[in-house]
């Protein structure tokens, strides 16, 4: 193999130079230098006689310059400028057209993490899950049949779940630290609920709704519930009563809570004004005494008062009916009502309306009667 | 007495001036809320979990007393639909929805201070959980109902009731 510079055409090449037999037309060939081996043929031709019949079809294409490699061993092929028995030059360069825009590949950022960094300037807002700069060898998903489950690398159950890697311990430290400011503290004067209750006594319930969707607004914000003791109302006792009947439902006698609860309006504050005139107007006419309030029947009372009642006419008929047949001097009503045995009646017949039937009751009043009609207890 | 004690706060800090020019001081008396209750709702229990221990750290260090937290029971809803477009009525597939819960209850906020947690917790709201927020305020007997209007009033003819 003799190697020489060749000149032709003011370009320079430096050729392994081989005599190619002229036989009528010579091949195009590429010649891989190490192992000596032939693997196709290269033709040289003046550029103004190509005749293509005979050629390879590799041929056009190295004169057309679409193939700059060999296909039979990926070796360059470079044209050179003058025909002749001068061999093309081979170089061994990048097999195929290396693709423009390769990323090289770079260690993640988690390799040069200190340990003691400050990991709220890595995620100081919520972000995705990015396994190159979480230094956690965390694995999540279904693992494969005696397996683990996949790596973060890649991993699209890491990225779907959120994540709380921006509100660390001491990131939360930070962010309250920097609220604290705009806080205000609760007057300590208050410090039970009974104290809240005492001076004030009117307690209003409001819902807030948070929730992604289309729409920010939640049609059930504007409901409005107030809530007042009564005890804490000026209000006397015809008063008490005749609002407890206005109210109906609203009211709850084992804890004497009345509950106003408002949605007839569209916003918020109008349902909270609307409460507030309720309850006034609601005070206001139970201090009104009307005229047909006099018509109030037994019915409609709503304990049992023992004065002008049944119960206590019977007992006095019956009382002066004993003393009548014992020939007794007439004593009158009033003696009789004040007496102890009809106090005692008087008392268990109450209790016995107002609190319902129990052992207690039911026992104080068969006590009474025994007393009132002098009866001894059967043996 | 009790109006100096509520703006015991602003005006302590008007006498030791603040090195923060963001924070603003009002004369108004501020709003009181008895309870803030926070319910949180997700399909995720861990997130849920993970937002819980941020919100009882937050409340904490912002100063706010937390009552209780407690885990309501979580809802599945199941929905049995037909696997085919057509026909094929005795092949179903099902799916459920489950919601878990968390409630937070704080006590003894001032409406400045419920601003500023609230803002700072919803804002953290991980994407796909709802909250619902109950405030109860509490406040005065307002003038008109301290005593019977018809007291004030100048005496008027009673007209008849109409029916």
């Amino acid at each position: 193999m003799v190697l020489r510079r060749v000149k032709k055409d003011g370009f320079e090449y430096i050729a392994t130079l081989q005599r190619v037999k002229k036989v009528g037309f010579e091949d195009i060939a590429c010649r891989k230098e190490e192992s000596g081996k032939v693997c196709g043929s290269l033709k040289e031709f003046p550029e103004d006689s190509v005749d293509k019949h005979h050629f390879y079809l590799l041929e056009p294409l190295v004169w057309e310059q679409w193939l700059d490699v060999c296909p039979f061993c990926t070796t360059a092929l470079r044209r050179v400028k003058k025909g002749g028995f001068e061999d093309v030059a081979t170089s061994t360069r990048r097999r195929g057209r290396a693709p423009q825009f390769i990323r090289s590949h770079v260690p993640p950022r988690t390799e040069r993490m200190a340990v003691d960094q400050d990991w709220s300037s890595v995620y100081p807002t919520a972000a995705a899950f990015k396994p190159a700069s979480v230094p956690l060898p965390i694995r999540m998903g279904y693992p494969v049949k005696r397996g683990v489950p996949p790596p973060k690398e890649g991993n699209l159950e890491l990225i779907k779940i959120p994540n709380f890697l921006h509100l660390t311990p001491p990131a939360i430290k930070k962010h309250c630290a920097a609220l604290k400011d705009f806080c205000t503290e609760w007057p300590s004067a208050l410090d039970s609920d009974e104290k809240c209750e005492q001076h004030f006594p009117i307690e209003i319930e409001t819902v807030d709704y948070v929730s992604a969707g289309t729409s920010i607004r939640n049609p059930k914000a504007r409901v409005v519930t107030l809530r007042v003791k009564l005890s804490n109302l000026n209000l006397d006792d015809h008063a008490k009563k005749k609002l407890i009947k206005l109210v109906g439902e609203r009211y709850c006698k084992d804890t004497d809570v009345l509950n106003i609860t408002t949605d007839r309006c569209p916003l918020r504050r109008q349902n909270y004004d609307y409460g507030i005139h309720l309850l006034t107007v609601l005070y206001h006419e139970s201090w009104k005494t009307e005229m047909w309030e006099s018509e109030k029947t037994e019915e409609d009372m709503e304990e049992y008062i023992w004065e002008n009642s049944c119960s206590q006419k019977n007992a006095v008929e019956t009382l002066l009916r004993i003393k009548a047949s014992e020939n007794v001097s007439n004593v009158t009503k009033e003696e009789l009502l004040a007496s102890e045995v009809v106090k005692n009646y008087r008392n268990s017949v109450i209790a016995l309306k107002n609190e319902g039937e129990t052992e207690n009751t039911m026992s104080q009043y068969k006590e009474s009667v025994k007393k009132l009609l002098n009866i001894q207890a059967l043996p | 007495d009790l109006m100096r004690v509520r703006l015991a706060g602003s005006r302590a800090d008007s006498q030791r001036p603040k090195t923060n020019p963001l924070v603003s001081i009002s004369d108004e008396p501020e709003t009181l809320y008895k309870r803030l209750s926070l319910l949180v709702k997700g399909h995720d229990k861990a997130v849920l979990d993970s937002y819980e221990y941020f919100a009882v750290l937050a409340a904490k260090e912002l100063g706010i007393s937390v009552e209780k937290v407690h885990k309501p029971p979580k809802n599945i809803e199941r929905l049995t639909l037909l696997k085919s477009v057509h026909i094929y009525k005795k092949h179903r597939v099902q799916y459920e929805m489950r919601t878990h819960y968390m409630c937070l209850e704080l006590k003894y906020l001032t409406s400045s201070t419920a601003a500023v947690y609230l803002e700072y917790v919803q804002r953290n709201l991980p994407e796909g959980v709802a909250m619902e927020v109950k405030k109860t305020k509490i406040e005065k007997i307002p003038e008109h109902i301290q005593e019977p209007v018809w007291d004030t009033l100048p005496s008027v003819e009673e007209t008849e009731v109409k029916s």
